[in-house]
Formats: C-alpha cells, structure tokens, sequence
C-alpha cells in the first residue's frame, strides 16, 4: 500500500477513538480564582512604588537641607560676612 | 397493510373500506406530521439549550463561577477531544484542556456570538496545542519515532488496527515535522477538516491553509522517502 494511501487509511482510523474523559471545571475555577487575587494584589504595587518614591525624595531632601545648613554655617561664611560687613 | 403508530387512534366510519392508496397517503401524512412535530421539538429544546447556554456566558461574564462551571462540564468532553490530538501524555493533555477554559474566560468579553460557542472553543483549543508544539519544539523536545515501525505496516490492514493505536502511530510520525505542517495535517487528516474549518481554527485564510497542506504534504513524502532509503541501506 502507498504511503500516502497508508497515511489517509489511518488518519480514518484514528477519528474513530475516544480521547480520555476528564473533569477540569474545579481546578479551572480554582486557577481563575489564585489569578483573580494576584491581578489585585498587583494593583496595589503602584500605590507602593509612588510611597516608597515619595519617601525617597523626602529623605534626598532632608539630607541636602542639612547639608546646606552645615555650609552656611561654616568658616568661609563667617569669614565672608566679615568682608561684607567691613566693606560697608 | 401499512401499520398505524400505535399511540394514533384513526377514526373511520366502520366498516367503511378506504383503498390501499388512500391508505398509504393516510400513513404518509400521519408519519410526516409526526417528523415535523419531533423536529419542531427538537428544535424548541435545541433553542432552549442555546438561550440557556448565552445566559451562562452573560452570567460568567460577570464573575459567576457556576455559570462557568456549566459551560466548562458542557464543553470540556469537545475540548478534550481536540487536545488529544496535540499531547497524548494524559497530565499535558489534562493542563491543555484546563489553560483552554482559562484562556477562554479571559477573553469572553471578545465573543461576540457569531458563531457557536463550541466552534469559538475549538479555535482557542487549537491555538492552545499549536503553542504547546511550538514550545515543545523551541525546547528540541520530540517523541521518539523509528520509520522502520512505518514500514512494517503495510503488512496489516488498516481496519485491523486499532483507532487509538493508529492515533499513537500517525501523532509519533507527525511530531518528526515543524509545528506548522503538523498542525495542518492533524486537522486536514486526522480531524477530518475541510479547508474552511482549518482556516476557521487556525485565523489562516482558505488559500494559506491549501498551500500549507502541499507543503506538509511534501515534507511527509520527503519522511517516507527517507524511510525507504533507510530501509535499503
């Protein structure tokens, strides 16, 4: 028999068989449920960055206010009010 | 004589004999009158399942689980089927079955009803096994197959093998091809596809599906070829 006749005759052959029952509904309900939780949790991740951003920048802020405070309250300040006070 | 179905009571002056063809029409009418009132039946319940059916798909779309878990016992046994073709490992062939019905549900939004939902299922099923070739491919993941077990068939008829191992033969034979001359062999052949529905199942257009059967067609001609070859050396 040719291959190609072969290979139709089976093909035939094979409509015939039954596939295995199975019963998904539980676990697919189930899996849409643990997907349905992360999709909120993640929605909430936004919210955490925006926070964790904010107290960042809060903090860059605080530092650099000292930072300038320390300057302006340093030798060279006091040295340069001196000239200003004798140029006056 | 014809016979009455016996539930019908005919009623005819007695003793009043009709002729054989007056009978016979009598007969016809009686049984066509009976058909049509079977087929009205059966086409008041088919309509009542699609009208209850479009509910489960209204009320799934709103997040009730067992509107869904209605559509999925409906379905799951034509899914299954379809997935059969694509991995006959029972727990791959089980998670196919179930990414389905997931895959399904996240784009519900999207059918818009024209077409029978099972019809919808089955294109997404089909995408769903065609992906999993396409994975098991990309992994370099293929199931063992000897040509010489191809030759050796021709000594037995067709008809003498059995259905499931014939499937477990031509589903060994197909994996040695790339996921896309499978794939259109598996609906033209095994599944029994005509053009239009490969095209419908795949989102290919009716031309595309025909020029991919030759050339999955020829690519099998290369593997029996090659069979021979091997089978002389």
């Amino acid at each position: 028999m040719k291959n190609e006749n072969l290979f139709e005759a089976l093909a035939a052959r094979t409509r015939s068989e039954s596939a295995p029952a199975v019963d998904v509904a539980s676990r697919v309900i189930a899996r849409l449920s643990a997907e349905q939780n992360r999709i909120e949790r993640m929605a909430e991740k936004p919210l955490l960055w925006l926070a964790a951003a904010s107290s960042a920048f809060a903090a860059s802020a605080v530092v650099i206010a000292i930072m300038v405070y320390n300057a302006s309250t340093g030798p060279l300040y006091e040295i340069s009010q001196a000239i200003a006070w004798v140029a006056q | 004589m014809l016979s009455y179905p016996s539930h019908m009571v005919l009623s005819i002056h007695p003793g009043r004999i009709i002729s054989l063809r007056a009978e016979q029409l009598l007969v016809e009418l009686i049984y066509s009158l009976m058909d049509s009132k079977i087929v009205a039946e059966d086409r008041q319940q088919t309509n009542a399942s699609l009208a209850a059916e479009l509910e489960d798909i209204r009320l799934s779309r709103q997040g009730d689980s067992d509107a869904y878990t209605r559509l999925i016992k409906q379905h799951q046994s034509h899914v299954s089927r379809i997935l059969w073709r694509f991995s006959r490992d029972r727990l791959v062939h089980e998670e196919l079955v179930q990414d389905v019905f997931v895959e399904a549900y996240m784009s519900l939004h999207s059918y818009r009803q024209k077409a029978p939902f099972a019809h919808w299922l089955s294109r997404i099923a089909t995408r769903v096994g065609y992906r999993y070739w396409k994975q098991m491919a990309r992994r370099h993941e293929t199931e063992s197959f000897s040509l010489a077990e191809w030759d050796q068939l021709p000594d037995k008829s067709p008809d003498e093998i059995d259905p499931g191992q014939a499937a477990d033969i031509l589903h060994r034979l197909l994996a040695q091809l790339n996921p896309r001359d499978r794939l259109v062999l598996t609906l033209r052949y095994l599944e029994g596809c005509d053009v239009a529905e490969t095209a419908r199942r795949t989102g290919w257009t009716k031309s595309m599906v025909k020029v991919q059967t030759l050339r999955a067609r020829k690519r099998l001609q290369k593997l029996f070829a090659q069979a021979g070859k091997e089978q002389r050396r």
